[in-house]
């Protein structure tokens, strides 16, 4: 079903260029309805502009059942963050989470000393820019806090050895894990221990991070979250987790409890059933323009509620723990025997115009592998300085403005398809002959992924196919 | 060769010598001389990464252009290939690998700059022109590659970096079998060296 495009709101940052005229607004782009495609993916209670008073009913009513006894009136809590939260349909959806968290603990604790993390990748100023932002210094008196990766570490003893951990994540008597459910870089977990993530990379100092990123493989890396979660120091500061859980239609509620295994499990299902379509759907494209139009890095831009991190991988089924790709950020070169060789960058990409993006991550793979167009000279200084993608600018032409870049994606790529990552859930951005392609595909991909792959990704994980009917958002 | 176009300056007038900059440098290019001193770039060491602009709580620290780009590499090539092959698979590496994707330098590189001496991630990063932009995961590559060398890795003072290089190949057996499902040995398998 067309619909009126919906890009979400692009947060002004001093990692991106002023936000120009959106993508968007172009002559002919629509908006495709996701939920007309994929009927039965778990629906939205809250988009973006919609009554936050619904995020906060969902979080509360999350929390009903969770034990806070441990935390008593005198003591520190730190709400750990992290950054991509944020970015998440404007981020207004994960902010009001946070607040929410603090005051249900306030009011059944008594404890008022009550502080925010909120944790970033490498973009060093991000996390000031969010507490301003979000206006969350107001919501949190005690305290709101950004941590890097580079700030001073702590030890955690863990069953493979000494890994570190940032001091400021656990300078408190408690800490409560505050993260989402979107998918994100489906290539770094293949939804293994998910719900962990974190404490070997929002919460953990620039070594631990590369240790998992660089030292195990595609499918083993989360394990190094894993064993600081069960370490004795960790253990000792979890009181519970809460989790924002989106599908590409939305944000579908709020989950939270004591048991991050079980936790961690509801994720897993919820991933499938929430991405697993979309990511197929993207993978049926042959050629199209992408145009990068949000906030954040081209990797966690969503469009159509799905991050662009995994259409540059759509080629492969990355739920399939069979496959292991060369993952460009593991310590594979040479592809396993017997396995399929990953181009760096989906071909069916066959032009990537910039109009948004934020520097970030090193991302120089985009430029190296597809005729990429930046526009405006403001994004071009700004990528030409960027310390993380020393030669992007070197393989990449500038345009002065959006539709002169169209004009040369198209003849260029020989393609009218054009997808949008405008950060947009809900509905997909693209133009008028990709949404009836999609449109035409969508049942075929239904099929395929009821029939064929959800009952493969279910068996690797030994879960019985009637789970994936019980869990519910 | 990674060209490094910007180099860090410290305005000492805003300068209060907290000393954070001295921590997250990954070339300890700035340093404060002495306890209560205001910061000190050492011009040739900066590779003008994010970090001492980044964390400084007064903005006292600027990435302003240099007058002459600083030009940092090295040729793997005139390192024997031999060496460089049994260096990265001491360190359970690909010579063909990522060292560092931000400035697409290979672990080749890295094994030919501690051949050459090399002794500590500082003198890789400057021998390299690595670390220069997250400054995060090419640690690891670079660590692996030194002690697979047999050099006596030392932890600086301070919070630089801290020595932890754990791999999927130091898992103690009886953590594999504690945590079925996890993929440990499978990925151990799907690890090809040179
Ligand atoms: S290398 Fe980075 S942290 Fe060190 S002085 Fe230069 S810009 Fe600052
Ligand atoms: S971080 Fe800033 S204030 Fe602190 S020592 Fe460095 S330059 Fe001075």
């Amino acid at each position: 079903m067309i619909t009126q495009p919906h890009p979400s709101f692009i947060r002004r940052s001093a990692y991106g260029p002023e936000p120009k005229t959106r993508a968007a607004a172009l002559p002919g782009i629509v908006g495709l309805d996701i939920q007309s495609l994929f009927p039965d993916m778990p629906r939205a209670i809250y988009v973006e502009g919609g009554d936050l008073g619904v995020v906060r009913a969902a979080t509360r009513n999350s929390l009903k059942d969770v034990p806070m006894d441990k935390i008593r009136p005198g003591d520190k809590v730190n709400v750990l963050a992290s950054q991509y939260g944020f970015t998440i349909m404007g981020g207004d959806a994960y902010a009001e989470m946070l607040r929410t968290i603090k005051d249900v603990v306030e009011e059944r604790t008594g404890c008022r000393n009550i502080r925010l993390r909120v944790c970033t990748g490498f973009r060093i100023r991000e996390p000031d820019e969010i507490i301003e932002h979000y206006r969350l210094r107001e919501h949190f008196p005690a305290g709101a806090m950004g941590i890097r990766a580079i700030d001073k570490g702590i030890p955690i003893e863990t069953e493979i050895g000494t890994l570190y951990g940032v001091a400021r994540v656990y300078d408190a008597d408690w800490i409560i894990h505050a993260h989402h459910g979107e998918l994100r870089e489906l290539d770094m977990h293949r939804m293994i221990n998910r719900a962990y993530k974190p404490f070997a990379m929002s919460y953990a100092r620039m070594e631990t991070r590369a240790v998992a990123h660089m030292n195990f493989g595609p499918r083993s890396s989360n394990f190094v979250s894993r064993v600081i979660f069960h370490s004795p120091f960790v253990q000792s500061k979890f009181t519970f987790g809460c989790f924002l859980l989106t599908s590409p239609q939305g944000i579908t509620g709020v989950t939270a409890g004591t048991d991050l295994e079980a936790l961690d499990r509801k994720l897993m299902l919820l991933g499938f059933k929430s991405y697993g379509k979309i990511r197929e759907l993207f993978a049926e494209i042959k050629d199209c323009i992408v145009v990068l139009d949000g906030t954040g890095e081209p990797r966690y831009m969503a469009g159509g509620g799905l991050s662009f991190g995994n259409v540059t991988e759509a080629e492969l089924d990355l739920f399939d723990l069979d496959v292991v790709p060369v993952s460009l950020g593991f310590g594979l070169y040479e592809r396993p025997r017997g396995q399929p060789k990953a181009k760096s960058v989906n071909p069916a990409i066959r032009a990537l115009v910039i109009n948004h993006m934020w520097l970030g991550v090193p991302q120089q793979e985009l430029a190296t592998h597809i005729p990429t167009i930046a526009v405006g000279d403001d994004l071009a200084r700004l990528l030409r300085e960027d310390p993380m993608n020393h030669d992007f600018m070197a393989r990449c032409v500038t345009a002065d403005n959006l539709p002169t870049a169209m004009k040369f994606a198209h003849a260029l790529s020989g393609t009218d398809k054009v997808v949008v990552f405008d950060g947009s859930f809900g509905t997909m951005t693209v133009s008028p002959s990709l949404a009836s392609y999609l449109t035409e595909r969508a049942p075929h991909v239904s099929r395929r992924v009821d029939e064929e792959l959800m009952p493969k990704w279910l068996r690797q994980r030994g879960i019985a196919p009637e789970s994936i009917e019980a869990v519910d958002a | 060769m990674v060209e490094i176009r910007f180099l860090a300056h410290v305005d000492r007038e805003k300068c209060v010598s907290c000393p954070l900059c001295e921590n997250v440098c990954p070339t300890a290019a700035v340093t404060l001389p002495a306890k209560g001193a205001k910061a000190e770039v050492v011009d040739e060491k900066c590779v003008a990464c994010p970090n001492c602009s980044g964390v400084c709580p007064v903005d006292a620290i600027t990435l302003v252009p240099r007058e002459v780009p600083l030009r940092l590499g090295l040729d793997a090539t005139e390192e024997e290939e031999p060496a460089i092959v049994a260096l990265c698979q001491k360190a359970h590496l690909h010579p063909q690998q990522w060292l560092c994707l931000c400035t697409a330098t290979r672990v080749r590189e890295g094994a030919a700059a501690v051949l050459r001496g090399a002794t500590t991630p500082e003198e890789v990063a400057l021998a390299t022109g690595t670390r220069s932009g997250c400054t995060v995961y090419c640690l690891q590559p670079t660590l692996r590659l030194l002690k697979a060398h047999g050099v006596k890795v030392v932890q600086p003072e301070g919070y630089r970096w801290y020595d932890t290089s754990q791999t999927c190949w130091d898992v103690p057996e009886a953590v594999v079998r504690k945590y079925p499902g996890h993929f440990l040995e499978e990925d151990l398998a799907v690890f090809r060296k040179a």
